[in-house]
C-alpha cells in the first residue's frame, strides 16, 4: 500500500513539509517570534530550556534530539539559533543530510532584534522554497511509526492496543521502521517482550531496563501500586502494573524486537524498536527526534472528566499526532479529538485484523496530508527532554 | 454501551474483563474467541473491571493474558470483583524495601 510524501536528499520521506526552527538554548524567544510571524514552520518549546549543569551524556541526549528533529523526514529545511550552548555541532549534523540549514547568531545577527528580522526573512523565503515541493506516490515501507499508549484503561490491552499493533506489523512487513517505549509500562511484562527480541543480548537489555525501574522505584522507599498504575487506569479497570504492562505491550504488535533506543535515538535499521524511554508527554518529541513521520496515542481515558473535550495537542514538533481508542465513552466525550475508534473488537463487528486494516488506511490517508483532529490546533505545550543523570 | 458480557484473553485466565455494568447475580456470558461460559456475578461488577472465572486462594497467581498480574491478597470466589481490594502487585515495592534512601 502507498501513501503520498516528499522526497527528501537523504531518501527518506516526508509525511508534512515544514521548515524548523531550533530555538537557542538561552531563550525560545527568537525561534517563537519567527514562527508567530511565518506560516509553515514549527519550533520546538522547551520547558527547561538551558542544560547547564547537566551531564555531557544528558546534554547529549538534549542535542540529539534537536538534530534528530531536523532530520526528521516531515522537515524540508532549518533554522538554527545560536547554538553556542550545544555540545553537538547541531547545524552540521542536520546538514549531512543534504537539507538546506541556515544558522542565526546574535552577536553577527545584530541581537535579539536583528536576529529575529533575519529569521523572519529566512523563514519566509524557505517555506515558498518548501512549497515548490510537490507530493509522489510511495511504499508505506518509508514509514517510522511510533506509539505511545495514554490513560489506559480496560479496553486498551484488550482492543486498542492490538489494533495499534496490526499496523505496525503491516507496516514492518512493508520494510518499515515502529518504535514503542516507556519503561515503566514493561515492567511485570519484560519477559514476554524478551522472548521476542532479536537476540540475547537485546533481551538481556530489555530485562534489565524492568529491573532498573523496579530497582529505582525501591531505593526511593515508595509503592509502585501508588504511583503507576496511576488513578486513572484503577479507575478504569487497571489494578496493577503487571495488568498494565501485558495490555500495554500489545500496541508492539508481533514482530521480533531488533534492538533497544535512548530517549531520541533514530533506529538504525527497518523492523521493530523499543525505546528506554518514560511514559511522559515528551515521549512523543523524542520519537518525532526518532524519525516517526507519525506518532500514535492509543488511549483508553474511562476515567477522564466529562469536560475533558480536547485531548493534548502533539508535543511531536513536526511528526502529526493521532488519537485512537476502543472506549465509546472518549469518542463521545471527545469526538473533536479521537481520529479512530477501535472498539468494533469489543462490540463483536470487528476483529483485530480487520479494525487494523481500517486503521491502517487512515494512517495513509494522514501522512498523505490529512491532518489528525489535533493537529488543527496551534496551541503547543511546551516540552522537555528523558534526561535521567542527576543535575550538577 | 454497545457491548455485552465479559472476554476473556488466554485459556489460561483466572479472570474476565466484564464489557458492561454487571449486576449482583446476574448470569454473565464470558467470551473466549468462539467459545462461551456463564458465571454467575457474586456482587456488582462496572465496566472494564474483572470477575473472578474460579476460587482464588490468598497467594495464588490471578492470570490475564496467560500471565501473571500479581497475586491474590485475600481469598477470591468464583464470580467475585477482582481488582485492588483483592489483588496486589509485586513490582516496585518500596514500601516493603527497608534500608530505601529516603
Amino acid at each position: 500500500m502507498n501513501f503520498m510524501g516528499y522526497e527528501r536528499p537523504d531518501g527518506s520521506i516526508g509525511a508534512r513539509n515544514y521548515v524548523l526552527v531550533i530555538p537557542s538554548l538561552l531563550s525560545g524567544l527568537v525561534a517563537s517570534k519567527i514562527c508567530e510571524f511565518v506560516d509553515g514552520t514549527r519550533t520546538i518549546v522547551i520547558a527547561s530550556g538551558n542544560f547547564e549543569g547537566h551531564t555531557n551524556h544528558d546534554r547529549a541526549i538534549a542535542d540529539r534530539a534537536l538534530i534528530g528533529l531536523g532530520l526528521n523526514p516531515n522537515v524540508a529545511s532549518v533554522i538554527v539559533d545560536n547554538e553556542y550552548r550545544s555540545v553537538l555541532p547541531l547545524s552540521e549534523e542536520i546538514a549531512k543530510s543534504g537539507k538546506r540549514v541556515e544558522t542565526l547568531d546574535p552577536a553577527k545577527d545584530g541581537g535579539t532584534f536583528g536576529t529575529i528580522e533575519k529569521g523572519v526573512q529566512l523563514a519566509r523565503e524557505m517555506v515558498r522554497e518548501a512549497s515548490q515541493m510537490r507530493r509522489q506516490e510511495f511504499d508505506m515501507g518509508e514509514l517510522t511509526l511510533a506509539v505511545k499508549c495514554g490513560g489506559s484503561d480496560a479496553t486498551s490491552g484488550i482492543a486498542g492496543n492490538p489494533v495499534v499493533g496490526h499496523v505496525f506489523d503491516r507496516i514492518i512487513d512493508a520494510g518499515g521502521a515502529a518504535i514503542f517505549g516507556e519503561n515503566t509500562e514493561i515492567v511485570g511484562a519484560e519477559h514476554v517482550l524478551a522472548k521476542r527480541a532479536v537476540n540475547k543480548e537485546v533481551a538481556q537489555r530489555i530485562l534489565k531496563a524492568a529491573d532498573d525501574i523496579d530497582a529505582a522505584v525501591k531505593s526511593t522507599g515508595e509503592d509502585l501500586r501508588t504511583i503507576n498504575p496511576t488513578e486513572g487506569n484503577k479507575a478504569g479497570g487497571l489494578s496493577t502494573i503487571e495488568e498494565k504492562s501485558l495490555g500495554a505491550i500489545h500496541k508492539s504488535g508481533t514482530k521480533p524486537i531488533e534492538g533497544v533506543l535512548e530517549y531520541g535515538e533514530r533506529p538504525p535499521g527497518k523492523g521493530l524498536w523499543w525505546c528506554d524511554n518514560n511514559p511522559g508527554m515528551n515521549i512523543f518529541t523524542g520519537y518525532a527526534a526518532s524519525g516517526a513521520q507519525l506518532t500514535i496515542q492509543s488511549t483508553g481515558t474511562t476515567s477522564f472528566p466529562t469536560a475533558y473535550d480536547l485531548l493534548l495537542p502533539s508535543t511531536g514538533v513536526v511528526a502529526p499526532h493521532f488519537y485512537t481508542t476502543a472506549n465509546p465513552r472518549t469518542v463521545a466525550l471527545a469526538p473533536t479529538s479521537i481520529d479512530f475508534y477501535s472498539g468494533g473488537v469489543l462490540e463483536g463487528t470487528d476483529t483485530i485484523e480487520s479494525a487494523g486494516e481500517k486503521l491502517l488506511e487512515m494512517v495513509l490517508d494522514v501522512v498523505s496530508g490529512t491532518m489528525t483532529k489535533v493537529e488543527t490546533i496551534k496551541h503547543q505545550n511546551p516540552t522537555s527532554f528523558y534526561l535521567r543523570d542527576p543535575v550538577f | 454501551m454497545p457491548f455485552s458480557g465479559a472476554i476473556m484473553i488466554s485459556d489460561k485466565d483466572n479472570i474476565a474483563v466484564c464489557l458492561e455494568d454487571i449486576e449482583a447475580g446476574a448470569d454473565v456470558e464470558v467470551r473466549l474467541g468462539g467459545e462461551v461460559r456463564v458465571v454467575t456475578a457474586l456482587e456488582e461488577i462496572p465496566f472494564g473491571f474483572k470477575i473472578a472465572l474460579a476460587d482464588i486462594a490468598k497467594g495464588d497467581h490471578v492470570l490475564k493474558y496467560g500471565e501473571s498480574i500479581g497475586l491474590a491478597s485475600s481469598p477470591i470466589k468464583r464470580g467475585d470483583m477482582v481488582h485492588v481490594h483483592n489483588l496486589e502487585g509485586g513490582k516496585g515495592r518500596g514500601d516493603l524495601e527497608t534500608g530505601a534512601s529516603r
